[in-house]
């Protein structure tokens, strides 16, 4: 359930380190984002030297919530905390590795060209688990 | 489909109930019901947690070595599925249960036995020694049978009656009384007490 003002953790090394939600995308009006939604989000804190810098304004999808994500075989999983890996405009991530603890539930897809739809969002197993 | 075990009170979560928690260091915490995940929120030790298997195996309530439980491992090769091994699985289930059972019974009445002759001893201990709660020391002179006073008294029976209902109210209050005040009542009020037992003589 992330809303505008909302932290979020940033879950790859493109350089960010907070990110605010300031957007949901998706619908106008559009209360909370789950796992697997786009945002749009300033950055609050930067790693040094890194092409990404602090109040840039990007794009992000979300991996990990506080609050449980449901499944159709009524499945609920929840996190530690919320975070998001950075996008840009076609929906290719802008780090090179993504950080995700999965217990092999989710993927994530990248499409060249863009996300085809949030429910197609997953979130890859065997990229770096930290 | 796999029948996963509640990390804090150990019981079978089926498809479709509790909640799994993912904690940032990759480990999966799976919870049976919500009692069980606030609990864990809590902070809460479930070998501290009394009604927790973990609980009660760590203090020696339920079994803790048992050759039926080495049957019940996880395994995580995938097998190839074969009908008679599913079937003589669901009858090999079935028998290991019921020996389970007769083992977990047999455990606990072992630790069970002792029981009724230690309740027995400290039943005779405390009629011993605090009879005098139950009954008054006077009335207990008079008559020293655990029963209620008879008095045994040529009348007619309706002021036999009435005689009966006297003495016993009169120990009833007399020991309430000594029991509830703390100073022993003055002869006054007990009077007063007797009075107000038999009522309009």
């Amino acid at each position: 359930m992330i809303q505008p003002q909302t932290l979020l953790n940033v879950a790859d090394n493109s350089g960010a380190r907070e990110l605010m939600c300031i957007r949901i995308l998706g619908a106008s009006n559009r209360r909370y984002a789950h796992i697997g939604d786009v945002i749009v989000a300033v950055i609050k804190e930067a790693v040094p030297n890194m092409p990404l810098e602090r109040s840039e304004v990007i794009r992000a999808v979300i991996v990990r919530t506080c609050k449980e994500l449901k499944r159709e075989n009524g499945m609920r999983i929840r996190y530690d905390d919320n975070a998001a890996v950075v996008i840009d405009q076609e929906g290719n991530p802008k780090g090179t590795r993504v950080l995700v603890q999965s217990p092999g539930i989710e993927r994530i897809e990248f499409h060249k060209n863009r996300l085809i739809s949030s429910r197609s969002i997953i979130v890859v197993d065997e990229i770096m688990i930290e | 489909m796999r029948i996963e075990k509640c990390w804090f009170c150990s019981s079978s979560i089926y498809p479709g109930h509790g909640i799994q928690f993912v904690r940032n260091d990759a480990k999966i915490f799976r919870f049976c019901r919500s009692k069980c995940h606030k609990n864990f929120k809590m902070k809460r030790n479930p070998r501290k947690v009394k009604w927790t298997k973990a609980y009660r195996r760590v203090h020696g309530k339920d079994m803790t070595q048992d050759s039926t439980f080495e049957l019940e491992r996880k395994r995580n090769r995938p097998e190839r599925y074969d009908r008679n091994v599913a079937e003589n699985t669901l009858k090999a289930i079935k028998k290991i249960d019921k020996v389970r059972v007769a083992r977990e019974a047999r455990h606990h009445a072992q630790r069970m036995k002792g029981n009724k002759v230690s309740e027995m001893k400290a039943a005779v201990k405390e009629l011993e020694q605090s009879i005098h709660m139950v009954k008054a020391p006077i009335a207990l002179k008079e008559d020293p049978s655990l029963t209620l006073p008879k008095l045994k008294v040529k009348v007619s029976s309706q002021h036999k009656q009435r005689i009966k209902w006297k003495n016993e109210t009169l120990s009833l209050s007399l020991s309430l009384t000594l029991s509830l005040s703390p100073q022993p009542p003055t002869s006054s009020f007990l009077e007063h007490q007797r009075r107000v037992d038999t009522g309009p003589a």
